[in-house]
């Protein structure tokens, strides 16, 4: 999942990245950071935060060490789970018939990101692999984009191999 | 002392007759005495004694003159309705498009009261729900653990041991077959050569439609819908895509992103396809080789997987054996 979070950090040196270690401490990831020390409140600069953590118990435990270090969690929001899913697409087929796809897809899901890879190999009967993989936001996302794949390469007689 | 009927006497009924040959003193330790076989049944003869066959005999005489008995007979619910039997161990050949003999075999042991022990696919496929009724109808017991993953305990592992979960979903590799020719495909040898190979093996038929396109993974699936998930489904319901016209360009390229593909079976409440999928290497569906792998998800327990031989002569009669013993147990309980 995804998580933004407004932190209250001493204005000392070293507090800045003391309050990030938490974050790989607890196998997170750091996404993005932005400090801002216009906004100081009791000698406190503010540091936004946006991070990935897998589950929500890797949440409460970096909590639980923010508020140990003296760190103030001002906010907390937009937090949504992240999902990898893969789509592999056999048959005759070009790259604009996939830009396409997408593109259409685009309408009903939020790509967090989408990226294509074409297979290398030429093949004699004119049939070609493509391997979408695209990161959404949840699972609902997830099997909607599903549907999409499974009636589109369906409806083009194309062969389609889903992640699992 | 309990009496079987043995109808189909290839690779697996001759399974079976050395199981219960190997099993004799653990049976007769269990029960007081072993169950004796009162009649087995190949393709066109019959052997028949009330008091028991000799099993060894009976094997001897299929390997040297490629039949069970020297009685001829031409309609084997004549022969199994002149029988008298307590259960019927089922194991003709599959025919997923109308059960074969093997649905009209079952179905007469269960109007007669009879118990049933099949590794037979196609009449569970077919028709699962009134097979099961009948069952119930005549208080019969009616068992068929071998029918999935061969050896793997599924079907009793989930409505047994598992029976307090709340099970999501079942999803597994359920045709060694299919696996055998992905994994070579893998080491990449293309389809062909690999399809070619397994049949050199005798891991894959002459005509190997049935597990290449799915259609024995998806009966398997809807045996699992049906007994583990008390749906009401058939052969037709099944969303099924095969295997054959997967490229050595498509494993190259899952493989380039650190993925396997493999056929999986996938049934749940609201789910019943076979179909090929990537799998991350790494990941207990991305086994290699011929194995029979399931994961079952269950809502206290947490995914739960297992794995083993999905088909061969002896492995399958272990999954009869352990139906039987089921049935025994019901009947006499055991020491
Ligand atoms: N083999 C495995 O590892 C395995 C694993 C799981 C499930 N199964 C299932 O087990 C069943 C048996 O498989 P198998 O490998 O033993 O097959 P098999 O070697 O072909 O043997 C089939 C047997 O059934 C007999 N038969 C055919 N038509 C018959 C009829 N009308 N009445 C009575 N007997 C008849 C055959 O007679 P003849 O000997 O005269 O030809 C043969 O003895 C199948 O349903 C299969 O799907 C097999």
């Amino acid at each position: 999942m995804m998580v933004n979070a407004e932190l209250y950090v001493r204005d000392l040196p070293g507090q800045l990245v003391g309050s990030l270690e938490p974050i790989s401490m607890v196998d997170g990831n750091i996404v993005g950071v932005v400090h801002d020390r216009e906004q100081m409140v009791n000698q406190r600069i503010l540091v936004s935060v946006t991070f990935e953590v897998s589950t929500s118990g890797q949440l409460d435990q970096l909590k639980a060490i923010w508020k140990s270090m003296d760190i103030i969690i001002s906010k907390m929001g937009s937090v949504y789970e992240t999902i990898t899913t893969e789509y592999m697409v056999l048959g005759k087929f070009n790259a604009a018939y996939v830009d396409g796809l997408i593109e259409q897809a685009s309408k009903i899901v939020n790509f967090e990101s989408v990226d294509v890879g074409y297979s290398s190999g030429k093949s004699v009967s004119g049939k070609r692999t493509a391997l979408i993989t695209a990161e959404l936001r949840g699972e609902e996302e997830r099997i909607r984009l599903d549907e999409f794949f499974v009636h589109s390469c369906e409806r083009d007689n194309l062969m389609l191999i889903r992640g699992l | 002392m309990v009496s079987l009927a043995i109808s189909g006497f290839g690779t697996v009924g001759q399974g079976v007759a050395e199981v219960l040959r190997r099993r004799e003193k653990f049976l007769t330790e269990r029960y007081g005495s072993a169950p004796k076989v009162v009649c087995v049944m190949d393709s066109k003869t019959v052997a028949r004694d009330p008091e028991g066959l000799d099993l060894a005999e009976i094997e001897k005489r299929k390997l040297e003159t490629r039949s069970v008995g020297t009685e001829t007979y031409s309609d084997s619910l004549e022969v199994l309705g002149s029988v008298d039997y307590d259960i019927l161990i089922e194991v003709t050949p599959t025919d997923i498009k109308t059960g074969g003999v093997g649905l009209k075999n079952i179905k007469l042991a269960l109007s007669r009261g009879k118990d049933v022990i099949t590794v037979n696919k196609g009449p569970l496929a077919l028709e699962f729900s009134s097979l099961i009724g009948l069952a119930r109808k005549n208080g019969c017991k009616f068992r068929f653990e071998g029918t999935v993953g061969g050896a793997m305990p599924i079907i009793n592992l989930c409505h047994e041991n598992l029976v307090g979960e709340n099970i999501r979903s079942v999803r597994g590799i359920f045709n060694g077959t299919c696996n055998y020719i992905l994994s070579k495909m893998d080491k990449g040898q293309p389809y062909e050569q690999a399809l070619k190979e397994a049949q050199q093996l005798g891991y894959a038929e002459t005509d190997p439609t049935n597990d290449v396109e799915g259609y024995d993974t998806a009966a398997k699936c809807v045996i699992l819908a049906n007994s583990v998930f008390h749906r009401d489904v058939t052969f037709k319901d099944v969303k099924i895509t095969g295997i054959s016209q997967i490229t050595a360009d498509a494993v190259a390229q899952a493989a380039s992103h650190n993925m396997v593909i493999r056929l999986i079976g996938e049934v749940s409440d609201t789910k019943l396809e076979v179909s090929p999928r990537l799998i991350p290497v790494g990941h207990p569906l991305g086994i290699s080789g011929t194995l029979n792998i399931a994961q079952i998800d269950a809502d206290l327990a947490g995914p739960i997987t297992i794995n083993g031989r999905g088909a061969g002569k002896i492995e399958t009669a272990s999954a009869i054996l352990s139906d039987l013993i089921a049935i025994l147990d019901e009947r006499y309980g055991h020491a």
